[in-house]
């Protein structure tokens, strides 16, 4: 295993649920390091100093929440957190509090490993300000503010490019409604998520392929929008 | 005089009366006091017509000798004060003659005070003779004395003897009401009713119930016999509320008499009575206290049954706390040990082709069970009431996507058509109940056409509301089947298959969201399962989105 490799925290009161994902992990090339609980997990993050940690929300010892703020802590260590399937809410509520992302039990590790690798090039990319993204036939300019469709410039309404440019800016990862609304309308219209869906389905009209079966801009139900970038 | 007064008030029923019955039986015990029966207290014979020999022998006596100790007393003070006022010395042998034994004895005593006062005081002396108008006045007087005290005690004596027969069928209710009181079932007031009322009408007595065929609840003594004629006039009471049998109206020829125990509305039981002598069960005079009782038996029932439909519910609510818990528990114990078989199949990777269907099994077969455990637990959910909706507005578009990605493990060999129009509206509704419902129909789609055969989502307009269809290519819906119900009529029961669970969950949380489900024909003649999204929960399209 590469001395450099990222190193992964995984915080789990279930043993077996650990080996798996150390399996997993090590398959996709990465360093893991194990907790149990929340002590475990914030000694870890002291002596290991991990680049992301994957977070169980269900831990005995402290609410999984109040344990992501712990984590997240001031420099730029990253949060997937791990939860149970109908806990939209507790989804909501921990991406708001600054985790970076979050899959769902029972997960896919495919999945699992898209996520982690998408949360660690993030880290990459904001350190190194990256100008353009690509996604489909698009690519999406964040400098100067344009996007092009196969080689056709594409023409947004502000609103399109404040939404489209917010995802742009994080790739692959989950961005809450709220944090969308906010930046496209300010804090008092956090709760229109309307004014978001009438405007996704107009940028979905101008980038998807088949506007009805998007395949770029994906809605996750209740928690907020991802920009796919398919070369993963 | 006073010893003997209270004596005589003892006999007619005032003041304390032994018990005649000791205290109750096991599920009596404490609680039971001194309970009068009828013969000590409740109705008791006319004392005063019927007297023995002996104590009217006693009556004349002590009458007589009360006015021989008044002449005595006349005799002493005559030669000292004169005769004058020995004709008082009289007025109270007649008026504790009359209070005390009524007016015969008070004429008695007047009549033999007056002859002693004509005989030992009136001139001439020992005589009878009366020469002084005086005189006859004096016995005149005496004799109206006598009358009229001798009435005026009749009516008191019979005025203290109504309250006390008063007070003394209120205890014997109180105490019949006391003794059901300390039972609870139907059984124990039967056989605490049949037991009272056998002692206090010295009858045989019994509770029957039911409709149709009456059934005994109790009896006493345990060994009376209903014939078939009873049985009649049992089954006539309890259906009309009518009193029957032995002295009622209606069906004379049987042995007892039955009488209903009623509550406000409906026809609880009914009580029977009869005696081995043949006589009438109940003597004349005793209707109301047996109707007073036969009101206490129905309180009784009724406590009885109210008290059993409160345990009732109790239990049941505890019973529906218990498998709410029970399932969330196993729901989540199940959960980690499959969600580490799922990813561990996912991870496998087999070298062998015939390896490599084996573990997509794995997979395949694990994820349905996740799935089926993930709706029993949502089932648990809504029938604790503990769905709560976050409702915002949905784009349908999001949620189909959304499902599709969800299944898509499941729905890979299928050929999804997605026809959803661009300017369909958005609607309200919690996105997480949503995503349920489409998993769950889009499953339910999956399972019923075979491999590669389409499914179609189409999205449309429709009477003011927005529809969402999924259609699968299987056999259809057979004729009047009402696929939404299947679970709702075995509901509670362990027969559930899993469509029927899904398909309820669909109904339940579609409703919890005030939206519709139907189900139908669709247009490929596979079946067609909609969600109606009424006009209430349509938003408008807005252009105010996109201002600023």
């Amino acid at each position: 295993m590469p001395g450099n490799a990222p190193k992964i925290l995984v915080v789990d009161d279930e043993p077996q649920i650990r080996t798996l994902l150390r399996a997993t992990l090590v398959r996709g090339g990465y360093r893991v390091v194990e907790a149990g609980s929340a002590r475990e997990a914030l000694n870890a993050r002291a002596i290991d100093r991990p680049d992301l940690v994957l977070l169980d929300l269900g831990l005995p010892d402290r609410d999984g929440l109040e344990l992501v703020q712990a984590l997240k802590g001031d420099d730029n260590l990253r949060v997937i957190v791990v939860s149970a399937r109908d806990q939209t809410e507790q989804k909501v509520a921990a991406l708001d509090l600054g985790a970076d992302d979050y899959v769902t039990k029972p997960f896919d590790t495919e999945e699992l490993l898209a996520r982690v690798r998408a949360t660690l090039r993030q880290r990459l990319a904001s350190e190194a300000e990256q100008q353009q993204v690509e996604a489909g036939d698009l690519t999406i300019d964040l400098s100067r503010r344009t996007v092009e469709r196969a080689g056709a410039e594409v023409h947004l309404t502000p609103k399109e490019w404040i939404v489209l440019a917010e995802l742009a800016k994080q790739p692959g990862r989950v961005l809450t409604h709220t944090h969308l609304l906010r930046a496209a309308w300010g804090p008092a219209h956090e709760g229109q998520t309307e004014y978001l869906r009438v405007v996704v389905r107009a940028l979905r009209q101008k980038v998807e392929p088949v506007p009805s079966e998007p395949k770029l801009i994906l809605n996750e139900p209740g928690v907020g929008y991802r920009l796919i970038v398919p070369k993963d | 005089m006073w010893k003997m007064l209270h004596r005589r008030m003892k006999r007619i029923g005032i003041g304390p009366t032994p018990s005649t019955r000791g205290a109750g039986g096991r599920n009596t015990g404490g609680m039971t006091k001194p309970f009068p029966s009828l013969a000590a207290a409740g109705v008791p014979a006319d004392l005063t017509e019927r007297r023995t020999g002996a104590a009217v022998l006693r009556i004349l006596l002590e009458t007589l000798a009360m006015v021989g100790a008044a002449t005595l007393a006349g005799l002493v003070i005559a030669p000292r004060w004169g005769t004058l006022a020995v004709d008082m010395l009289y007025l109270p042998p007649v008026l504790a003659a009359a209070t005390l034994f009524g007016l015969r004895p008070a004429l008695l005593a007047a009549v033999a005070s007056a002859l002693a006062y004509n005989f030992f005081f009136t001139e001439p002396i020992h005589t009878f003779r009366i020469s002084r108008p005086d005189d006859l006045l004096t016995v005149a007087i005496l004799f109206l004395v006598g009358v009229v005290t001798s009435q005026l005690a009749a009516r008191m004596r019979a005025q203290a003897r109504a309250a006390s027969d008063h007070a003394a069928r209120n205890a014997t209710i109180a105490g019949f009401a006391r003794q059901l009181l300390s039972s609870s079932s139907e059984e124990d007031i039967g056989r605490v009713a049949t037991r009272e009322l056998a002692a206090l009408f010295q009858c045989n007595a019994v509770l029957v119930a039911g409709t149709g065929t009456p059934q005994i609840l109790a009896m006493a003594p345990r060994t009376s016999q209903l014939t078939p004629s009873d049985l009649a006039a049992a089954a006539f009471v309890l259906e009309s509320g009518e009193p029957a049998g032995r002295g009622a109206a209606r069906i004379d020829p049987a042995d007892w008499l039955f009488l209903p125990v009623k509550s406000a509305s409906l026809v609880l039981a009914a009580v029977g009575l009869a005696r081995d002598d043949g006589a009438l069960p109940v003597a004349p005079g005793q209707e109301a206290l047996l109707a007073n009782l036969t009101d206490q038996i129905a309180l009784a029932l009724e406590r009885a049954r109210l008290e059993a439909e409160t345990r009732g519910l109790a239990g049941l609510r505890e019973r529906d706390r218990l498998r709410g818990a029970l399932l969330s528990s196993v729901g989540h114990d199940l959960r980690t040990p499959l969600t580490a078989i799922i990813a561990s199949a996912s991870e496998l990777r087999p070298e062998a082709p015939g390896d490599r269907a084996l573990v997509q099994t794995i997979a395949a077969e694990a994820s349905k069970l996740e799935r089926y455990i993930s709706n029993l637990l949502d089932m648990a959910r809504v029938e604790a009431g503990a769905v709560r909706l976050k409702v915002e507005a949905v784009d349908l578009v999001d949620a189909v996507s959304a499902a599709l990605r969800d299944l898509h493990h499941l729905l890979d060999g299928h050929a999804v058509e997605v026809a959803l129009p661009a300017d369909l509206p958005l609607v309200r509704a919690d996105p997480s109940l949503l995503h349920h419902c489409l998993i769950n129909l889009l499953d339910n789609a999956g399972r019923h056409s075979g491999a590669g055969a389409p499914i179609r989502i189409s999205g449309r307009t429709d009477g003011g509301g927005v529809a969402l269809a999924i259609e699968d290519s299987g056999r259809g819906l057979p004729d009047g089947a009402t696929p939404f119900e299947a679970f709702e009529r075995i509901e509670g029961s362990d027969q559930t298959g899993g469509a029927g669970l899904g398909l309820a969950i669909v109904k339940a949380f579609a409703e919890a969201m005030g939206v519709e489900p139907t189900a139908g024909q669709g247009a490929s003649g596979g079946a067609a399962f909609t969600l109606h999204f009424p006009a209430a929960l349509m938003i408008e399209p807005a252009d105010s989105a996109d201002a600023g």
